[in-house]
């Protein structure tokens, strides 16, 4: 009995060949037109058609399909689409199929057409979405760059600025001329701070750090925070008549822990107040209420303004560029930055309007747990860090090499740090620090990442390469890219460590070393408050591993700078100079927590506190008690370090042993 | 008559149909389309004053909704490996489907075109990576299926290639 599969075919729209041999095929179903268009047979077409001449596809299928036909095996073998075009022009798609039947070798072929459409419909919206995909990548690639660029040259100005007015102070200058210069730093710090929100909000690779924990800290105190902001932000509400209210449960036993970072909390807590502020009525009031449960923390800002725009959904609020109804606010950037970050940290934030008047503005973070507490802790801060350890027995003056491509930062930073005693020689770009570096060995090599000739990454890469006794003991970078991630990308890179421009000097001078001695990182970033353990050249001693030269020169450097510190300080404090005040007694406190200078700290700390808030209260009685604190540890030290001499006279000479490094000139 | 069958090669949208397409019928459309299945097409050119006819086999774009079937390769005498010059991906896929190519297919010439030259502000393919696929002794030539520069020296290259 003849097989039914011949008919089913035929119904299915099949064409049916039978291989005769010699490369000839013949019509077992009847001819279709579109067959006969495509390969020019007239309509009655009898005779062996050799379709290797008709088609050069089916030519290199029937290499397979003979193969399959010589094998004997049952099923099929089944070509992919291919497509034809008639004489008419019509592209046609066909398909082909090898199969045995009755002893026959028979080929199918059918044109699925519907089908074959689908498919290229499915794919070509598939390859669309692939080629929309790739080019809004290297969209977002090219705006980060350029983004990256822009934030460069914008800092770029700022670095000469900086580091001019850190000249001029030192200049004697009229006390006009100083509360100029404080208002100009002040200017400084306020565009550098907006640069750095620009650069927040938009980086991605800032997007990628927040997607994980910030782990620059242990974990914030979200009242800690709010009470800074309430702080700082009263007067401004005072000065429109409007009343800054704090509201916490007092209960002492609530933990206000949460995920996150106290700087970018309180910038939060800044900008919801600032948006609070621009809305609310003179005689008002605006609260912040702070409550806890069991996972979270939530803060709230109540203001009795208008009330949110019935129109504008809260999601639209925190979006990008969304700036309220009237318009109010500068960029429409600083409530998305908000949601970017308590959202990063897994929080959440929103906005409603309030039964009888005003809004609420809120955001909650989870609880800092066990876990990440514990992770935290264990994680270094980032900034100006180096995991490789820093140079432990570091003496002055230290011969340095500076690279910048910068006439004004190269004068400037070379007059500073002689000026601190150091030699420097100065060069252009990386080209000429990599021959000097091969000339002479240097205890501290500055690099500039952008420099042209050679940039910083390429004469790092150089500098590394140099004969072991040629390395200088810290390569720092400087970059105009100070995002948490380029900072980390320059670690990677071999930096011992980063420092964003425009940086201030005094900064330098504890990563070089100056005041900190042992661990700069810790004392610069670290806010671990010292332990009263033994005397304070004992305690300065732990920290240099014994090395008594280098405890004594870490003594009369404290010594020769501490003087002029306070002095800045009581200035700072009676001319109500925030920046200037938080500086300089920031600096102060690294200094004496080496020394286990626990009072001299605390009042250090809070001196800094009250200059980072402008809040002026308490501050010339907190540097009068400093001042009282540090003339005991000067006498203390004074006397111990006499002591400490003659001592050491006997051990100079192991002294010397020990310090068998490269001599420094000044 | 001389006849020698080219096989296209390249990953999808760098530009393989219109190259054919421009070659044979001098025509251009910028609406990408993308291939399905292998389409076959035939031009004589005229090669030191032999004829040769060329049987172009379009292949669609290797990628994972679609792998390049290598028996298609056979009875191929060359084939010319495409890549998009603003896409550098595809440079790497190119690099890839030759390195298949010359094992599932043993040595066969082939020319290496970058495609859309005539969007030079958007090139992606820096002229150091371009040096080193010259560095690798292939003929490689910047081409543009829009305004015809380089397609008909690819195509005769590689028939000069073919026909040593």
């Amino acid at each position: 009995m003849d097989s039914p599969l011949p008919q089913f075919l035929r119904e299915l729209g099949f064409v049916l060949l039978e291989h005769r041999g010699d490369g000839l095929f013949a019509f077992l179903s009847p001819q279709p037109a579109w067959l006969n268009s495509l390969w020019n047979l007239s309509a009655d077409f009898h005779q062996g058609i050799a379709i290797t001449e008709k088609s050069p596809f089916l030519e290199n299928f029937l290499v397979e399909a003979d193969a399959f036909w010589a094998s004997h095996q049952n099923g099929l073998c089944e070509s992919e689409t291919w497509i034809e075009t008639s004489d008419t022009g019509k592209e046609v798609p066909l398909k082909a199929i090898a199969l045995q039947f009755d002893g026959k070798r028979v080929l199918a072929l059918h044109s699925p057409e519907p089908q074959f459409r689908e498919r290229v419909q499915l794919l070509q919206t598939a390859r669309n979405a692939l080629l929309e995909h790739e080019r809004l990548q290297r969209e977002i690639q090219k705006k980060e760059i350029l983004l990256h660029c822009i934030i460069h040259d914008l800092s770029q100005p700022l670095s000469v600025m900086s580091v001019a007015f850190d000249s001029m102070e030192e200049e004697s200058v009229s006390e006009r001329g100083k509360g100029l210069l404080a208002l100009g730093r002040k200017a400084t710090d306020q565009q550098l701070s907006m640069i750095r929100d620009i650069l927040q909000v938009f980086s991605s690779d800032l997007k990628a750090s927040l997607a994980g924990m910030d782990t620059s800290e242990a974990a914030p105190n979200l009242l800690v925070s709010a009470r800074t902001v309430h702080a700082s932000m009263s007067s401004v509400f005072a000065s429109k008549n409007i009343q800054l209210r704090l509201d916490v449960p007092d209960d002492a036993r609530l933990n206000w822990q949460v995920r996150g970072e106290s700087s970018r909390i309180e910038r939060i807590f800044s900008n919801l107040l600032e948006n609070a502020l621009r809305y609310s009525p003179p005689e008002s009031q605006v609260t912040i209420r702070l409550s806890s449960d069991s996972e979270y923390v939530r803060a709230e800002v109540d203001d009795e303004g208008p009330g949110l725009p019935k129109d504008l959904p809260p999601s639209q609020i925190f979006s990008l560029f969304s700036k309220g109804k009237e318009g109010g606010g500068k960029a429409g950037l600083g409530l998305y930055f908000c949601r970017l970050t308590v959202e990063r940290w897994g929080g959440s934030i929103s906005c409603e309007s309030l039964p009888t008047k005003g809004s609420r503005f809120w955001f909650r973070l989870p609880k800092a747990s066990a876990v990440e507490k514990a992770r935290t802790e264990k994680t270094k801060p980032i900034t100006a860090v180096n995991d490789k350890g820093s140079p432990k027995k570091k003496s002055h003056p230290m011969r340095i090499l500076l690279a910048d491509d910068q006439d004004e930062i190269r004068l400037l930073t070379t007059n500073q740090l002689e000026r601190s005693g150091h030699s420097v020689l100065p060069v252009a770009n990386g080209k000429e620090a990599f021959e000097a570096a091969r000339r002479e060995r240097f205890d501290v090599v500055l690099l500039d990442e952008d420099m042209p000739v050679l940039g910083g990454l390429q004469a790092l890469k150089a500098i590394r390469e140099l004969p072991k006794e040629s390395v200088p003991k810290s390569i720092i970078a400087l970059t105009g890219y100070n995002s948490e991630p380029d900072r980390a990308r320059l670690q990677a890179a071999g930096f011992d460590f980063v420092i964003g421009k425009p940086f201030r000097l005094d900064m330098l001078e504890r990563l070089l070393g100056g005041d900190t001695g042992a661990e700069p990182n810790k004392i610069a970033e670290s806010a671990e408050p010292p332990k009263a353990q033994g005397s304070p050249f004992s305690n300065v001693l732990d920290r240099v591993g014994g090395d008594e030269k280098l405890a004594r020169q870490m003594v009369a450097t404290f010594l020769r700078d501490t003087p002029p510190r306070i002095k800045g300080i009581a200035n700072a404090a009676q001319q109500k100079n925030g920046s200037s005040l938080a500086s300089l007694a920031h600096a102060l406190k690294g200094s004496v927590a080496i020394f286990g200078a626990v009072e001299a700290h605390e009042f250090s700390e809070r001196l800094q506190e009250a200059g980072r808030r402008n809040d002026f209260g308490e501050a010339a009685s907190l540097a009068k008690q400093l001042e009282e604190e540090i003339a005991k540890l000067e006498a203390n030290l004074r006397g111990y370090a006499g002591r400490e001499r003659s001592r050491a006279t006997g051990t100079r000479s192991k002294t010397k042993r020990r310090h068998s490094g490269p001599k420094r000139s000044s | 008559m001389i006849q020698k069958k080219i096989c296209m090669l390249g990953a999808f949208a760098v530009g393989k149909t219109s190259l054919v397409r421009r070659f044979v019928e001098s025509i251009f459309s910028d609406t990408y389309q993308t291939t399905v299945g292998v389409k076959i097409d035939k031009k004589v050119m005229q090669l030191e004053g032999t004829d040769v006819t060329l049987i172009l086999w379009d292949l669609y774009g290797d990628d994972d909704f679609q792998r390049i079937r290598w028996s298609y390769f056979k009875g191929a005498a060359g084939y010319l490996l495409v890549a998009d010059g603003t896409r550098k991906a595809t440079l790497e896929k190119a690099l890839d489907l030759e390195e298949r190519a010359r094992k599932e297919v043993g040595a066969v010439p082939f020319v290496f075109v970058l495609n859309k030259s005539d969007l030079a502000e958007e090139w992606e393919i820096d002229s150091e990576a371009e040096a080193k696929l010259r560095s690798r002794q292939w003929t490689v030539l910047r081409a543009s299926a829009k305004n015809g520069d380089g397609v008909e020296e690819a195509f005769m290259e590689l028939t000069r290639k073919m026909m040593r």
